[in-house]
């Protein structure tokens, strides 16, 4: 960090400029005049909150998909059905059982199982064909959200949140001053929404840590880097194959039941989440976690702050991102391996 | 993937009639006469339709086969000509539509359509293979998701309705005869021109980058600048099919231009064959027969109607796990076997 | 001819076909090749020797700009060529054959020529076919003609032999006018009367057309090269005439000694 300072100067002042802005924004009560400009600052923060929070259920999707995507080259144009699968899974359970958290080990196993059956019965057989692999899971995915549609119908699900997570909670940012009594107020956020947030970091540190600790990690990266390599040392890579297909597909049906928590499940829900992993994938960088970390982050809070900000344009907005990415840095901003 | 050889082409001049093969003649005949023997439905929603997404999938063949650039970007592209057919032309809409006359609207339009084509290649080839669906897949929600939510200028859901077929050379267009022999034409043009093209030069190089793209940039072509062409060279046929469309359909709105129409112009394609131009109008015609009838036969079978997309889906599984090349894979395969010898002929395909 | 070569190129001011300076390449932290530095003349005819992984290929691949090089500077013809893509180097006269075919399997001999005459000349991006009196399929007949391939000229490439195939990988680099070729193992693989065919159409290159041959044979390298460059982990390790580089003693032990079979 010290050396990039030294190298680039300026930026660096950009950069811890923006940040100190950006924290003065977060933490100060904000004046007038700002708020004549940019609206009430509660909006300014709720859009920020729920950017982060967007781009963490976005994380969980994507990271799935880039891993897979990222060790065995399968662009799996069904990872919206799994996330879709994952939220009814999910609402089936706590419905039945009452028990929120239960679902989510539910839709992961029910999806992750999903994922080998995909991997060991079809993707297999296919092995080196990029275009083929991908139009099975088209294919795949046309017919999976027609079940879904037979079994769910076009109805909205929301899973219930329960007791001890609903409600707002008092976060220490202040969003105002009264008027009548001159206090600070202070923002109130779901706290629902903030456990999510945690958890998705919480579970982005571990996949780290398992990729870059653990043996096995270390062989997923070695075949991101260099898949014939990986076989020619003799791994039995279908393991592997298996066990990231799994845990892809797990990861997108738990992001079902959070994104169900959300906001809600009905048909339609996988194409926008299997587009946001596109995306997310496309301008972090393929087949790198901290590239969908960053991917989804950025996604996220442009969706959000585009809609408080630019109603009509916010879809622009997140096209116009992965547009400079592509034009400027065509390998993602964290490229993999390599 | 071997492109049928067409030395013919050298041989003789291509006025020469007797040239053409018997069963091209014979298609080409049943053809001519379908609107004076089916009703108005079938000349409209079957085989005008059929043309109409047998062109589009038609530029998505020349550039998935001829390219191996599997672009899901072309409905968008007919989706973007349809709607500056509109704005240019006339529709109910008249705050938004310029209301000039088609042959300044639909020049213009295919124009817009062929640079907004060309542009979303010259994005989708900054990076090789696979990542291109993913692209152009994510250009066209893109697209989509902007004339749903902008109504200035698309007028958002709803779309611009009432684009009718001009009335010239004393022919109303919109008719059902007119128009089918109209989108004969334009589909037999673009089947033709993609032919031709693809034993030019250009055709030539882009087979050429599809084999192998760093052997290419070693005899000195620029294989991207030839990608890029080659969306264009795509695009245009697909903006041509959109105006065609949107005057078939008389309004254009997001849902035309949405994710699931894009797929099933890869369906079409990769189910009818992307080896040889053929292949798509064959997809297209199963296509919108399936479309049209599916719901008698499930109905039949007990199923909702609603289930035609379970129907398509699995169809076309089954179809990539069979046929490395959709129907035109099955048909040379049958066409093997038929002529060995069901005892000797051991050889089998790779 | 070789006199008008050389005061043609004078006249330009260009004195080497190849020239480069301090060219290094790295993969990550393994460098590939160090601080190469070496001259070509125009015309020359050049080996470069060096067991497996010395980096024979890879200083081909910077050439070319299949690979940019990490570091240095690559002229060609007097041309700083270092920031050109490979077309453009492509179309100033140099071209390269490669260790492994890589070829249009899904095209005909004759389009495979067809496309290398095309990718030197204009009309690259033309939508007009080719006539049969086209100058361009005529010099593609001629040059699948002089690698002996006449009798497959409409064969897909895909069902040809392992040694025709490697006979249209020297028809494709003689396409066009070039004026600098690296050959990259074109023995490799081939039976001994093809052996000999290769040295044969080696040799009867016109004058003006230099190359550069990685070569195992040690036979077939001294026999068809002026000048030797023995590479060894990434560096050049010896530069002289066949006879001094077959003489000298610290390649006897590197090179001929221990790294014949390392294929």
């Amino acid at each position: 960090m010290v050396r990039y300072a030294e190298r680039h100067p300026i930026l660096t002042a950009i950069w811890v400029l923006a940040a100190a802005v950006l924290l003065w924004a977060i933490f100060a009560p904000w004046p007038a005049g700002l708020e004549d400009v940019m609206g009430r600052k509660k909006i300014f923060l709720n859009a920020l909150f729920n950017g982060v929070t967007l781009g963490a259920l976005y994380f969980l999707v994507a990271s799935g998909f880039t891993l897979i995507f990222g060790l065995m080259k399968n662009v799996n144009l069904a990872h919206g059905s799994l996330y879709m699968l994952g939220g009814y899974i999910g609402y089936e359970t706590a419905n039945a059982t009452g028990w929120w958290l239960l679902s989510f080990v539910a839709a992961f196993l029910v999806v992750a199982v999903l994922g080998i059956l995909l991997q060991v019965v079809v993707f297999r057989r296919m092995e080196g064909q990029d275009l083929k692999q991908t139009l099975v899971t088209i294919g795949i995915s046309i017919v999976i959200a027609d079940l879904m549609l037979w079994i769910w119908g076009g109805d909205f699900y929301t899973i219930l949140t329960p007791s001890w997570l609903t409600g707002p909670v008092e976060l220490p940012l202040i969003t105002g001053v009264s008027r009548r009594t001159g206090e600070f107020i202070y923002l109130k956020y779901p706290i629902v929404r903030l456990v999510i947030l945690v958890a998705a970091i919480a579970i982005g540190i571990a996949m780290w840590l398992a990729l870059n600790r653990t043996r096995i990690g270390m062989l997923v990266r070695a075949g991101v880097d260099d898949r014939d390599m990986l076989s020619a040392t003799g791994v039995r890579i279908q393991r592997v194959f298996i066990l990231v297909f799994a845990f892809g597909a797990g990861l997108a049906g738990i992001a079902g039941v959070i994104g169900g928590t959300f906001q809600s499940v009905a048909p339609g829900e996988d194409l926008r989440f299997l587009l946001a992993s596109l995306v997310v994938v496309i301008v972090g960088g393929m087949g790198s976690i901290p590239g969908a970390a960053l991917g989804a982050l950025l996604i996220g809070l442009a969706e959000q702050f585009g809609s408080v900000y630019a109603p009509t344009y916010a879809v622009v907005l997140t096209f116009l991102i992965m547009v400079l990415v592509l034009a400027f840095r065509p390998q993602g901003l964290i490229a993999a391996g390599r | 993937m071997a492109v049928t050889d067409e030395r013919e082409a050298f041989q003789s001049p291509w006025w020469d009639v007797s040239r053409i093969p018997l069963h091209l003649f014979v298609v080409g005949v049943v053809l001519l006469i379908i609107p004076l023997i089916a009703n108005d439905f079938i000349v409209r929603q079957i085989f005008s339709y059929a043309f109409i997404l047998g062109t589009i999938a038609l530029s998505l063949m020349f550039l998935a086969g001829y390219g191996n650039m599997v672009s899901l970007v072309q409905m968008t592209v007919a989706g973007v000509a349809a709607y500056m057919t509109a704005i240019f032309g006339t529709s109910a809409i008249d705050t938004i539509s310029l209301g000039w006359p088609w042959w300044v609207a639909v020049p213009l339009a295919i124009i817009v359509a062929t640079i907004f084509g060309t542009l979303s290649g010259a994005l989708a080839v900054r990076t090789e293979g696979i990542y291109t669906i993913m692209i152009t897949l994510a250009i066209a929600a893109a697209m989509f998701y902007l004339v749903r939510q902008n109504y200035t200028l698309f007028n958002g859901f709803s779309g611009l309705n009432q684009v009718n077929a001009p009335v010239f050379w004393g022919v109303n267009w919109r008719d059902p005869a007119p128009f089918y022999y109209l989108s004969l034409l334009i589909a037999a043009l673009a089947y033709g021109l993609v032919r031709y093209v693809s034993r030019a030069p250009f055709g030539l190089a882009l087979q050429g980058v599809r084999d192998n793209a760093r052997r290419m940039a070693a005899l000195g072509f620029n294989v991207t600048a030839h990608r890029i062409a080659a969306y264009a060279f795509a695009s245009f046929i697909a903006g041509t099919a959109g105006v065609l469309l949107v005057w078939l359909n008389g309004q254009v709105s997001p849902g035309t231009i949405a994710v699931g129409p894009a797929i099933d112009i890869l369906i079409i394609a990769v189910v009818g064959g992307i080896s040889h131009p053929i292949g798509p109008f064959l997809g297209a015609i199963l296509y919108v027969l399936l479309r049209t009838f599916a719901l008698d036969v499930l109905v039949s079978l007990g199923l909702s109607g609603e289930r035609f997309q379970l129907l398509i889906g699995l169809g076309f599984l089954a179809v990539v796990f069979f046929s490395s090349d959709g129907l035109l894979g099955l048909w040379s395969r049958f066409r093997e076997r038929a002529r060995r010898d069901p005892v000797t002929g051991e050889r089998r395909e790779e | 001819m070789a006199e008008t070569v050389a005061s043609r190129l004078s006249a330009t001011g260009t004195a080497n076909a190849l020239e480069l300076r301090g060219v290094s390449r790295f993969f990550g932290a393994l460098a590939a090749l160090q601080d190469i530095t070496m001259t070509v003349a125009p015309g020359e005819r050049r080996a470069v020797l060096g067991s497996n992984g010395a980096g024979k290929t890879t200083l081909f691949n910077c050439i070319t700009g299949d690979f940019p090089p990490t570091a240095g500077s690559i002229r060609l013809f007097g041309e700083d060529v270092t920031e050109f893509p490979p077309y453009e180097r492509i179309r100033r006269g140099l071209r390269r054959t490669y260790q492994i075919s890589l070829l249009f399997t899904g095209l005909s001999v004759e389009d495979n020529v067809y496309l290398a005459c095309r990718g030197v000349s204009r009309g690259r991006f033309s939508l007009l076919r080719p006539r049969r009196d086209d100058a361009l399929v005529t010099t593609a007949r001629d040059l699948i003609e002089a690698v002996h391939l006449t009798p497959a000229r409409e064969t897909l490439v895909a069902n040809l032999s392992y040694g025709q195939q490697r006979q249209l990988e020297i028809a494709l680099a003689l396409a066009g006018a070039p004026r600098f070729i690296l050959f990259d193992e074109p023995a490799a693989g081939l039976s001994p009367t093809e052996r000999r065919e290769l040295i044969e159409i080696l040799t009867s290159l016109p004058d003006h057309i230099g190359y550069m041959i990685i070569e195992h044979d040690m036979d077939v390298a001294l026999r068809v090269a002026e000048k030797v460059t023995m590479m060894h982990n990434g560096k050049i390790f010896k530069e002289g005439l066949p006879q001094e580089i077959e003489e000298d003693e610290e390649v006897q032990q590197l090179y001929l000694g221990g790294g014949h079979g390392g294929h």
